[in-house]
């Protein structure tokens, strides 16, 4: 695989508005299609790949996204791995044109998951739009298990057991994300968050409360992806694809140790050997966030510090933009918006790229790691970027 | 019964005989009969040894709650009056994990690694829920 490395690259990047914006996703994504297209200088003409996140509601969802854009292409297709699939997509992106099956490569999602919950007048809970054929008839709803708060809460859970970890240290991810999301004015959060805030929300599965949740939002990202030669003739700096790689703990989340231990451990792994660095080498990581637990199990299992040391890791203050590992530089889908893991792909690609200013750039970034994490709780993937 | 509001299980043709077993006070589950490995829920072949030959078999009803949260948000309208309630992953001595409430303990007084044994709790004439109560003493 390290014969991939560099080799391809991302030449645009691209968001939509996000937060409440009363958008369907289709028109979100084509939205962030088109911001992705103009920084690269391109046009959907020369696109001939496209590769999306299936909006779980919509059957055949990149036919659809293409044929919003008025293209035929050579290859394409929806993903369903949950917010694993933002990577994947790249990662198929560059096996596509690796095989000589396109040259230019559309990888986004789009999320409409505040206007749909929002639709009635009467706010209905996120869990409530998964398709009603799609959702468990045993084993779980007959005992009122319902949805990813309480099983992501079950990990938290195990690990506040066997490791001393304290909804103390959730809180200083949730306040380092918030301050970060301060920095950024696309943002959707934008009132500060102490440690006391974050106890006085109210509790929605404990140990998890309100802020230890992702946000519900509208909201798509977009990149281009193509090959580093080709990225030469393009009007933007490319960002080079270092590393990738997935696992799926498919065996279940409540299964062996997969609740304290995710698919990190194998897709970071070899991820760090595609691309030849370790975790020392990354100087800004974008985790996916979709609940604070989430974040300090995956710097562990990308070997950022020892399993059972996150606690003290995140506590330390390093994932704050002036400590030793930023992370979620953008506020995160904690702080930012949630658009499974896409935007985390923007944010590590863009902080290579150097664009921001003083008040939010990571000084002298030059390797990023990205993680996406979902489906039932199982599915991951890795991708390492690094400026060009 | 008929004012239960909560959801009730559908059986699938693959767990039936879990849910006859319940009803039956019996918590079966699908044991192999070629490496003696217990799990569930049930599939085809043994998740072990992919052996097509299994068994439904008695468990002890006896485990360790391995983890657990507690639900303050009313997902469905059936357990508004039930909050904070409890919801573990159950291991059992044989092996299998599986989603239950721990009943008779306030959730509070819960930990991780607590003994359990299995109180059925029937909620029609024909559908039996496993759930489970702190082990005396």
């Amino acid at each position: 695989m390290s014969a991939l490395r560099d080799k391809y690259a991302i030449v645009g990047t691209g968001k939509s508005r996000l937060g409440q914006v009363g958008a369907n996703s289709l028109s979100l994504l084509e939205e962030a299609i088109k911001n992705a297209l103009d920084e690269a200088g391109l046009t959907n003409n020369d696109l001939d790949g496209l590769v999306v996140r299936g909006a779980d509601d919509i059957y055949a969802h990149h036919q659809l996204v293409a044929a919003r854009l008025g293209i035929d292409v050579d290859f394409s297709t929806s993903l369903d791995n949950g917010g694993a699939s933002q990577i994947l997509a790249i990662i198929l992106a560059v096996m596509a044109i690796e095989a000589g099956l396109a040259t230019t490569v559309v990888c986004g999602y789009g999320r409409d998951s505040w206007t749909r919950t929002h639709q009635k007048g009467v706010e209905i809970a996120q869990n409530d739009l998964i398709p009603a054929a799609q959702r468990p008839r045993e084993h779980g709803p007959e005992f009122g298990h319902f949805g990813a708060v309480s099983q992501h809460a079950f990990g938290a859970r195990r690990h506040m057991f066997e490791y001393g970890t304290t909804r103390r240290d959730f809180a200083a991810i949730a306040t380092a994300f918030r301050e970060h999301a301060l920095r950024n004015p696309e943002a959707v959060m934008k009132k500060p968050m102490s440690i006391d805030d974050y106890f006085a929300a109210r509790l929605v599965v404990d140990p998890f409360g309100l802020f230890d949740c992702s946000l519900n939002t509208d909201g798509a990202g977009a990149v281009v992806v193509t090959s580093a030669e080709r990225a030469k003739s393009l009007r933007q700096k490319p960002v080079l694809i270092k590393g990738f790689a997935t696992h799926n703990n498919t065996k279940g989340w409540i299964e062996e140790d997969h609740m304290l231990s995710t698919g990190a451990v194998e897709s970071g792994a070899r991820a760090f050997r595609m691309a030849g660095l370790g975790p020392k080498d990354v100087d800004t990581a974008q985790i996916y966030d979709c609940f604070t637990y989430m974040v300090l199990t995956q710097l562990e299992d990308y070997g950022f510090c020892k399993k059972g040391e996150g606690g003290a890791f995140v506590s330390s203050g390093a994932l704050r933009l002036d400590g030793s590992l930023p992370t979620n530089t953008s506020g995160g889908q904690l702080s930012e918006a949630h658009v499974e893991g896409m935007l985390q792909i923007v944010e590590g690609a863009r902080q290579l790229q150097g664009i921001y200013g003083p008040q939010r750039q990571v000084p002298d970034a030059e390797i990023a790691l990205i993680s996406g994490h979902g489906g039932n709780q199982v599915c991951h993937s890795t991708l390492i970027l690094g400026r060009a | 019964m008929s004012d239960y509001k909560k959801p009730i299980p559908v059986p699938s043709l693959e767990s039936q005989p879990y849910w006859d077993g319940l009803r039956e006070h019996k918590l079966l589950m699908p044991r192999c009969d070629a490496c003696g490995h217990y799990w569930f829920p049930p599939s085809l072949l043994c998740r072990h040894c992919s052996s097509a030959k299994w068994s439904w078999t008695a468990t002890s009803g006896r485990g360790r709650i391995f983890s657990y949260v507690v639900y303050h948000r009313v997902y469905h309208p059936g357990f508004a009056d039930e909050v904070p309630y409890a919801v573990a992953v159950i291991e059992l001595e044989e092996g299998p994990r599986m989603i239950s409430n721990v009943i008779g303990i306030a959730p509070d007084k819960l930990v991780c690694d607590m003994k359990v044994e299995i109180a059925y709790q029937a909620i029609s004439p024909t559908v039996t829920l496993p759930k489970f109560k702190p082990v005396a003493g």
